[in-house]
């Protein structure tokens, strides 16, 4: 490790941000545990779109766009923004799908995750277990030939789509047009003033973008580079950074039972997470980072992230979505069709020796 | 290939853009004048708040005569009663509710914990901080008195499968009360 880099310190001060307003962002009025959910975000945002009709999970949420249009401001000052795409983009939209799926049977993206068990939630535990697992097999997978094929360079235009139909979110939040869905009771009203929100997603999106941040990636560089690369330095500040909080404000409470927006079937968290980690190795980055490299002008991850509304819409309005009462029996089925189509592209993707 | 100079065709493509674009805000700016409170989504916040106070009324209207009863002291009476509007009214949260408070009421405390459950499932209003519904005080209190009674009795009956279901039932009203992302 070179203390002198630069990108080190983009690292930890990435971690440090998404910790600490990870946090904050609860204490402001989003959910309890909630601060930070790419996957929360996506599902409350295809509600707001009228794609579902949980009308207690109907929300815009400033963060969301935030991330990607940091993203975006960061590359293109970096001179990082570049159009490309074309590795197997429908298979990368079922996979956004899928992720969400894996996501809401947990309850919680990757970020959610490490929220969740800074905060004392001992059921996160399962849910850790099952992404290592899952990234584990993502990067044997990855060894062994599993890869869905190279991106091509594109015209600017293609990957300026994704950041366009943002600024067109951005602006629905702020105008509110009537086909617009905001929640008047339940989750989708629990939120940050959302100035406040949006200026948090901004900063995160820019700083994810400098860095490359994301939960999936650390564990995946673990496995591959050990202690060589920065990100488990970011995951490492991250966790630090959120539990200090939490147990400054009070939000710290160690158990099993009891926990805000969490289950009790351990399997099952282990098995969405597992799928969850899975995916992210296979397309490159967790739902967080998907939104990042959307903005980034990768037009494979904007396609993921229409698949991610796609399953924000379908586990909401087909029962899938996990609740504190347990996973239903749809959800169940999802997460192992969810296993069963990661393995069949394992399968059909990989690229055996001679 | 070098960049290219904007030739005839991006002229016009351009001033097509433009117009678009002008025609496009005349028609937001017009739009937001004529409809107003429409184009800020006040007819469907207005929408929702009579539909929410449709319900409202029509709750005490049909569970009215439930509350009179338990007034009255007439428990049972005010049970059976629930048990009518049920079977005309299959799914609807407030019946369970209502169950839930009676049966805490006369001290049958798992099976006023199952109502509770079985209602918020159906309808998470009643725990919102914010509802007009909502029973945030009475599950607060009610969730306090099953941490003093239910969780010992199940700790040292591990294998009593009716201390086991409050318990769950229990943990389920600590997990909604306590927020979080549904």
């Amino acid at each position: 490790m070179d203390w002198r880099d630069r990108h080190f310190w983009v690292v930890v001060l990435a971690g440090l941000a998404l910790g600490t307003l990870g946090v904050l962002l609860s204490v402001w009025g989003n959910p309890a545990n909630s601060g930070i959910c790419v996957s929360c975000f996506i599902e409350n945002s295809a509600g707001a779109l009228g794609l579902h009709n949980n009308t207690r999970m109907q929300y815009l949420r400033p963060e969301l766009i935030g991330f990607l249009l940091g993203a975006l401001a960061s590359a293109v000052i970096g001179r990082e923004f570049r159009a490309r795409g074309g590795s197997a983009p429908l298979l990368r939209l079922v996979a956004g799908i899928f992720l969400i799926v894996g996501c809401s049977v947990f309850i919680g993206c990757p970020i959610k995750l490490l929220l969740r068990l800074s905060a004392g939630d001992l059921t996160a535990v399962a849910g850790v277990a099952g992404l290592v697992c899952g990234v584990w097999l993502g990067v044997k997978g990855a060894v062994k030939g599993v890869e869905l094929g190279p991106q091509q360079v594109e015209r600017t235009g293609n990957g300026l789509v994704m950041p366009f139909l943002f600024l067109l979110l951005l602006a629905f939040l702020i105008i509110r047009p009537d086909f617009i869905n905001f929640s008047t009771n339940g989750g989708g009203t629990e939120a940050a003033p959302w100035l406040w929100a949006l200026a948090s997603g901004l900063l995160l999106g820019a700083l994810a973008q400098r860095s490359q941040f994301c939960i999936t990636g650390s564990i995946r560089d673990i496995f591959l580079v050990g202690r060589r690369s920065y990100l488990h330095w970011g995951l490492g500040t991250f966790v630090l950074s959120a539990l200090a909080l939490n147990i400054a404000t009070g939000r710290m409470h160690l158990g099993m039972y009891g926990q805000p927006g969490a289950h009790l079937e351990h399997l099952w968290s282990f098995l969405g997470m597992a799928l969850v980690g899975w995916i992210s190795v296979l397309i490159g980055g967790c739902p967080f980072r998907q939104v990042v490299k959307a903005g980034e002008g990768n037009t494979d991850a904007g396609l993921v992230v229409v698949g991610m509304f796609i399953g924000g819409a379908v586990t909401q309005s087909w029962g899938i979505a996990a609740t504190a009462a347990g996973v239903s029996l749809y959800g169940k089925v999802a997460v192992l069709a969810g296993l069963a189509f990661v393995l069949g592209v394992s399968l059909l993707f990989r690229q055996r020796e001679e | 290939m070098g960049p290219m100079k904007n030739d005839y065709f991006d002229k016009i493509l351009w001033l097509l853009l433009g117009s678009v674009l002008a025609a496009l805000a005349f028609l937001l700016w017009q739009g937001q004048h004529r409809e107003g409170a429409l184009a800020k989504g006040g007819s469907r916040a207005m929408e929702r708040e009579l539909t929410n106070q449709a319900r409202l009324m029509l709750l005490q209207k049909l569970y009215g005569p439930v509350e009179e009863l338990r007034r009255k002291g007439e428990l049972q009476s005010a049970l059976l009663k629930l048990d009518e509007l049920s079977s005309q009214y299959p799914g609807e949260a407030h019946g369970y509710i209502l169950q839930g408070e009676i049966l805490q009421q006369m001290g049958v405390f798992d099976a006023a914990l199952a109502s509770y459950v079985a209602g918020i499932r159906l309808n998470g209003a009643y725990v919102d901080r914010r509802s007009t519904l909502s029973q945030r005080e009475a599950l607060d209190r009610l969730v306090a008195e099953g941490e003093r009674s239910i969780v010992p009795q199940a700790k040292a009956n591990p294998d009593n499968r009716t201390l086991a279901k409050a318990l769950a039932n229990l943990n389920y009203l600590k997990s909604r009360l306590a927020g979080g992302c549904e």
